[in-house]
């Protein structure tokens, strides 16, 4: 239920490529010519293969010609080596999924680039633009967003695409436009685009390069294949791999994707966004990772002078702390101490937090067993949603094979049954956790008033009344989820837990008010209770959160005070943390990591020089372990 | 004078509604909003999905409904007369758009009688006009926007009263001093920096202030210890600091603090007030000064600081006070531009956030508020000139 | 915004000259103000750096260097290929000279269109609302009183923010485009978007002219002279575009050099809140917003578009100045 957004960012450049329904061969499709408004023009623009990008040559061409290290070098100056950042596919090469080296994916070449042009019958004239046959330029729009960080990178890569001959028009567009639910990317208005996608421990991926998944006119811009891809093999292999639990098989099926997907160059992926965070020297105990927010720990960080409050620096306020509603990265960085943690997700994967083990099928909590489904019977489909069985439908049956239903019969499907336990724990006013909290979570996390974004994973439960049922003597409930829900991270406690007998200000408990007040409840929004090693004490608006240590918190607590500062910009960002002002900053506010200089007093100096780059391992100073997809920031400027 | 104000309180509420009306009109065809980034997450979104997060920000609704909505709270369902329920099948808006296959258009009107279950009116404003501000989008989620509003308002008061009595107490002396001794050397240096003071652009002022006081200064700190330096920006500090070498520790929220951090703001705007006030004053002074009656009083020899104080400062004092009551609305607003150079958490600056974050009812609530009052203080300004010189008669 | 014009009662300069004509007596009396000439020599300076940026410029605007020694680098930074930086680069390498010379061909661009079309706008129909009366005079009245009622800077910068982030691609004939992309030394996409800017800045700036002419136009109507071209024969037309319009032109001249300042500042700040001009076309007013991001390392980078940003904005002004005491002998102190 909880959605998460994960730091490590693939930088993809998407071509528009590919459309129409699965053709028979990876055949091209088209892209939609940029400029017009897209809804109001018909389908058929939308089926018609690009003139130019249709053709692989040319999009391997365009890969052959961008030196991605150099691109690195422009946005991570600090970064020495920049190859770990280089990517070869749609996923880090740490993931688990990642089945690589692809080589097919073609890296920084430009003589085999302007060879495979020559081929591709774009010749290089006596203009700086190649042309073909019928007199046509080498011309591509390229779409991005106005951020600083794109627009550095794109003008490096716009030079060197320009010195193979193809010329790129760019457009740095707003961001609101580009990301906007009806413009710019949801409309496919691009020739060619940029964006990234946050990496997950799960790699999902079936809304991205299935082939029912391309957003056209006629199914309301459904979906999320903007580049119009679609490869049979590809898509088949991204729906089976997200219809099993078996890991090997996933990993089987992700390779096959990422085979396609490098000898189809339907995405450049440009490389791995290294979300760059800072902290003092006089900070002890900080965790870095790519797919876990650095808070997690933060009850084991320490301050070396021995001080009783930690300050962390955030460039943006959360808008709510209800984590149902909220979505924003600063959100969760409060959130993961100040009101805690069920399970964490520590390098790509994930380790028991209060839900005191995962509730695997090897743990003996789960269980998946064929059933026997009839017309009627609510069931998940192979398309991914529910639905009452009934002829035509298509279901995946618990051999793995897609099945259409023929109206009469039965099919055996797959059904999980999971025990989710929580470790026995007391809320930070001191009542104990019970039960009816964690059924106050299911029945709030699936209210449609509540104003959540999504209510994926209570769709994949029939019944919420019968199907999940409570322990008399634990904290534990059982939930039987739909017939065919196949979901890869069934394991995970799906849903909040909520101090069901608290009792607001206004005299009600919290049990008893509508879900569709909750968001505005400041015992939600603003102080909810904690299970976390912290609690929130005080929200002052616009400057700070401070937090206190839980008293009730079954464990230690290395620092009792932390603030949470709202900086506004980078400037004041840096400048605070070389004051001194703050311990640590987070991940944001390093997009545009600016050089440090030498700091107006000694010990200030040395709180940049220590946080080092393991990237770049400096040599004097020590490198710590992290994690190649993210860097920390050593200022090569200190030592100057 | 009654029917002069009776027309311009009616002209005053036609502005604001003409201000409000285009302000949402440029809103509803503005991108981004609540719904930014929804493609972007790694999951299916079903079009229902779409639609129910439309309807929570009820983008749902046609935007001349939700404008009366936000305005006056209405219509929040069918009209009831008499028990019976008139215009229940007037769609208000679309819950589901068709897709061209479907022939286009609408799948799913949200029709009148369906608003108060799909738009309940916990979830709506009662009306602005009724001082029901709405609820923030994107800010701070589904809190009241005159919370937020009111969370900021003391910030950006300070501020601006701080500023307002320093310009005051600096501008008058000096714009009646350089005036009263035109062409002395005096008045040209000050006419000459007030010139260039009020013709530079506030924030690069933010920014030199910053540059010489915090980051030179940090830098000269380097080599002399003693020297002080300032803090850049914030309210108040979260944990002790060093000024200079010679000052104990700064505890943060103590009244050091708080004064550490306004005295770079504060200049700021007295700077930019003081070079415009006093520029002012000296020509309505010299104005004044021209005057026959104050040639008189000299005539009659009266001593000329008689003449200065009490025939000419008083006469020129009048038109300044227009200006004077121009200010007001500042009270509200702030100083969009000195508070977001200074990251002041004022009003200025939740402003320019939430038109950074799209968050739409908070701008505007605060368009509306400085509209009211910026239009109110013209009046006020007018009415004032005619009270304080009855030569002036409004008809 | 826009400087406040203080309002100025001007009469019509009588034409009596016998040893010198009307131009050199305003041009004797501008050349004694001092600091009006220094502006006209720096705003010169900044022109010819405009306009001659192609030429002049050591770099292509755009030419990224990730190989330079520093990125921000100070004055006199080798670019990879050994040339210098006279004024150093930025965080991209690119140069700031160059950015700086089309920053200000930029600016100066949005200044002079802006002010000429809104005075333009302004004095046609403050003239025509004076001269005719009646019901059009009613409306522009109100029309000018509702724009001056209403809070400036907050709605100037809801309806930037809203416009940039819309994308919106104004319907305008070639032409239009291509001569803004010309005056901008600037791609007609990147023009596209500042002629959105251009237009809000229209939009709010022509009341002040407005009202000038309109009062103007009110005093001269009834006097002799119109009346007795009416009793010759002259058109209505006629008699504004010839004998009225002229007649005010010195107080707009004045209007427009204040506004010139207003509208490079107002531009200014709206690129440095991000809602302006947008990169890659540069203006002193991104440059600056750029510059403020790094000035904490380097303290000189805001300087580099500052400097001639205030210089500019104060030649206008004193220029404005220097032309009120010329054309108002008044006035004069």
């Amino acid at each position: 239920m909880k959605t998460k957004k994960f730091l490590v960012l693939a930088l993809l450049m998407v071509l528009a490529l590919v459309v129409s329904a699965c053709a028979p061969a990876a055949v091209p499709g088209a892209a939609p010519s940029a400029g017009s408004e897209a809804a109001s023009s018909g389908a058929e623009e939308y089926t018609t293969p690009h003139p130019i990008l249709s053709d692989v040559r040319v999009r391997q061409a365009l890969a052959y010609c961008i030196d991605r290290n150099a691109l690195i070098a422009s946005v991570y100056p600090y970064v020495e080596d920049g190859s770990e950042l280089l990517m070869d596919s749609f996923l880090p090469k740490t993931h688990w999924a990642y089945g690589g080296p692809y080589t097919d994916m073609p890296m920084y070449d430009p003589e085999k680039g302007k060879a495979l042009l020559e081929e591709a019958g774009w010749t290089q004239g006596d203009g700086p633009v190649r042309t073909n046959a019928n007199g046509d330029s080498l011309v591509l729009k390229f779409t991005t967003t106005s951020a600083q960080f794109r627009q550095t990178w794109s003008a490096v890569m716009i030079q060197n695409l320009a010195a193979c001959g193809i010329q790129i028009i760019p457009t740095y567009a707003p961001a609101s436009w580009w990301f906007g639910d009806t413009t710019g990317l949801a409309r496919r208005d691009f020739e060619l685009g940029a964006f990234a996608w946050v990496g997950q421990a799960d790699p999902a991926g079936r809304s991205l390069y299935a082939c029912d998944q391309i957003p056209l006119p006629s199914n309301n811009w459904e979906g999320q294949n903007y580049m119009g891809w679609c490869n049979p093999t590809a898509s088949d292999a991204i729906v089976k791999a997200n219809n099993t639990l078996v890991r090997d098989e996933r990993i089987a099926a992700y390779h096959i994707v990422q085979q396609e997907f490098a000898k189809d160059v339907v995405s450049i992926p440009i490389f791995q966004r290294a979300e760059a965070e800072a902290w003092s020297s006089n900070l002890t105990g900080v965790r870095s990772d790519p797919t876990e927010y650095a808070t997690t720990n933060l009850q084991e960080w320490a301050l070396a002078d021995g001080g009783d409050t930690i300050v962390i620096g955030m460039t943006q306020e959360p808008d709510s702390m209800w984590n149902l509603v909220s979505s924003m990265a600063a959100q969760r960085l409060v959130d993961r101490a100040a009101v805690g943690v069920l399970y964490s997700q520590y390098n790509y994967d994930f380790q028991p937090g209060l839900q005191g083990e995962l509730s695997t099928l090897e743990s003996g909590l789960a269980v998946n067993e064929p059933v026997e489904v009839t017309a009627g019977d609510k069931v998940y489909d192979a398309t991914g949603a529910p639905v009452e069985l009934a002829a035509g439908v298509k279901v995946i049956d618990s051999e793995g094979n897609e099945v259409e239903y023929s109206g009469e019969g039965t099919v055996k499907m797959n059904q999980l049954t999971v025990t989710y336990k929580l470790k026995p724990f007391t809320w930070s006013d001191g009542t104990p956790g019970t039960v009816a909290d964690m059924k106050l979570g299911v029945d709030i996390d699936c209210n449609r008033d509540s104003g959540a974004t999504t209510y994926d994973l209570c769709d994949r439960i029939g019944d919420i009344a019968n199907d999940v049922t409570y322990s008399d003597s634990e904290l534990a409930m059982t939930i039987k989820w739909l017939p065919g829900n196949q979901y890869p991270l069934y394991h995970l406690y799906p849903f909040n837990i909520y101090p069901s007998q608290r009792v607001l200000s206004d005299g009600r408990v919290l049990a008893d008010v509508p879900a569709a007040e909750w968001a505005t409840l400041p015992e939600v929004a603003e102080r909810p209770l904690s299970y976390g090693p912290y609690m929130i004490k005080e929200w002052n608006k616009g400057q700070s959160i401070v937090l206190e240590a839980n008293p009730y918190y079954d464990g230690e607590v290395a620092t009792p005070n932390v603030i949470y500062v709202f900086v506004a910009d980078t400037n004041q960002a840096v400048a605070q943390l070389l004051n001194g002002d703050v311990d640590y900053l987070d991940d944001s506010t390093w997009v545009q990591a600016p050089k440090c200089r030498r700091s107006s007093m000694q010990q200030r100096a040395r709180a940049m020089c220590s946080t080092t780059s393991p990237l770049a391992p400096p040599g004097s100073t020590s490198t710590s372990t992290c994690s190649p997809s993210r860097a920390f920031v050593r200022e090569a400027g200190c030592l100057e | 004078m009654t029917a002069y104000l009776i027309r311009r309180l009616f002209q005053m509420l036609i502005v604001v509604f003409v201000v409000s009306l285009f302000m949402f009109f440029l809103f509803n065809i503005a991108p981004g909003g609540p719904l930014t980034g929804l493609q972007q997450q790694q999951r299916r979104i079903t079009p229902e999905e779409k639609a129910r997060i439309r309807a929570q920000y009820e983008l749902d609704l046609y935007w001349p409904v939700r404008y009366t909505r936000w305005l006056v709270g209405w219509p929040q369902g069918p009209i009831v007369i008499n028990g019976q329920e008139w215009f229940a099948e007037v769609p208000m808006g679309c819950y589901l758009e068709a897709t061209p296959e479907e022939g286009g258009g609408c799948k799913d009107y949200v029709y009148l009688a369906e608003m108060p279950t799909l738009h309940p009116p916990i979830k709506s404003s009662r009306g602005i006009l009724f001082g029901d501000f709405g609820q923030s989008t994107v800010v701070q989620a589904g809190r009241p926007v005159w919370d937020l509003l009111a969370s900021r308002l003391w910030a950006t008061m300070e501020l601006q009263i701080l500023s307002l009595t320093l310009s005051l107490i600096i501008a008058i002396p000096l714009g009646i001093y350089s005036a009263v001794h035109q062409y002395s050397k005096f008045d040209y240096t000050f006419t000459t920096a007030a010139f260039i003071g009020s013709s530079m652009p506030t924030f690069f002022f933010g920014l030199l202030f910053i540059l010489t006081f915090t980051i030179l200064a940090g830098r000269i700190q380097e080599v002399w210890p003693w020297w002080p330096t300032l803090p850049p920006g914030l309210r108040e500090a979260v944990r002790p600091y060093d000024v200079a070498s010679w000052l104990p520790k700064v505890q943060p929220g103590s009244p050091l603090d708080r004064f550490l951090h306004l005295l770079m703001p504060v200049t700021v705007l007295t700077i930019v007030s003081v070079a415009a006030w006093s520029r002012f004053l000296r020509s309505s002074m010299l104005e004044v000064l021209r005057q026959d009656y104050v040639r008189t009083a000299r005539a009659k020899g009266l001593v000329e600081r008689l003449v200065i104080n009490k025939h000419a400062l008083r006469n020129a004092l009048i038109p300044f006070i227009t200006i004077l009551v121009l200010q007001i609305p500042l009270f509200f607003a702030g100083a969009i531009v000195t508070e977001t150079v200074f990251a002041w958490p004022g009003m200025g600056r939740l402003y320019y956030d939430a038109l950074n974050r799209s968050d739409y009812n908070i701008a505007l609530a605060f368009i509306y508020v400085t509209t009211i009052l910026t239009v109110a203080a013209t009046l006020l300004g007018d009415i004032l000139y005619s009270v304080v010189d009855p030569r002036i008669r409004y008809s | 915004m826009t400087a406040s014009a203080q309002p100025i009662a001007v009469s019509k300069i009588p034409r009596e000259g016998k040893e010198e004509s009307q131009f050199q007596i305003v041009l004797r009396r501008f050349m004694r103000h001092k600091l009006a000439v220094a502006g006209v020599v720096v705003i010169v300076i900044m022109f010819l750096g405009a306009l001659l940026a192609p030429y002049i410029a050591p770099f292509s605007r755009d030419a990224v260097d990730i190989a330079v020694a520093t990125r921000p680098g100070p004055p006199g930074t080798m670019s990879s290929a050994g040339q210098i930086h006279p004024l150093g680069v930025d965080h991209l390498g690119r140069d700031l000279f160059t950015r700086l010379l089309y920053g200000a061909r930029v600016s100066l661009s949005i200044a002079f269109i802006v002010v000429v079309i809104s005075e333009l706008f302004g004095v046609v129909l403050g003239a025509t609302a004076g001269f005719m009366g009646g019901w059009f005079d009613t409306l522009i009245s109100r029309l000018v009183e509702f724009l001056l009622s209403i809070p400036t800077l907050p709605i100037l910068l809801i309806t930037a923010s809203i416009l940039i982030k819309t994308d919106a691609q104004l319907p305008l004939p070639a032409f239009v485009t291509s001569f803004v992309s010309w005056m901008l030394a600037a791609p007609p996409q990147e023009a596209n978007k500042v002629i959105v800017l251009m237009f809000i800045l229209i939009l709010l700036g022509w009341t002040g002219a407005a009202r000038l002419m309109r009062g103007m136009a009110l005093t001269l109507r009834n006097q002799d002279f119109v009346e007795a071209l009416r009793a010759v024969g002259a058109s209505n037309t006629r008699i504004m575009f010839r004998h009225i319009i002229p007649n005010g032109i010195a107080p707009i001249l004045v209007n427009a050099s204040l506004g010139l300042a207003g509208i490079v500042i107002a531009e200014a700040t709206l690129s440095f809140l991000g809602v302006g001009v947008q990169e890659p076309t540069p203006s002193w007013g991104n440059m600056l917003s750029t510059a403020q991001s790094y000035m904490f390392q380097h303290p000189w980078l805001p300087l580099v578009p500052g400097i001639p940003l205030c210089l500019v904005t104060i030649a206008f002004n004193f220029i404005g100045d220097g032309l009120r005491d010329a054309l108002d002998p008044r006035l004069k102190r």
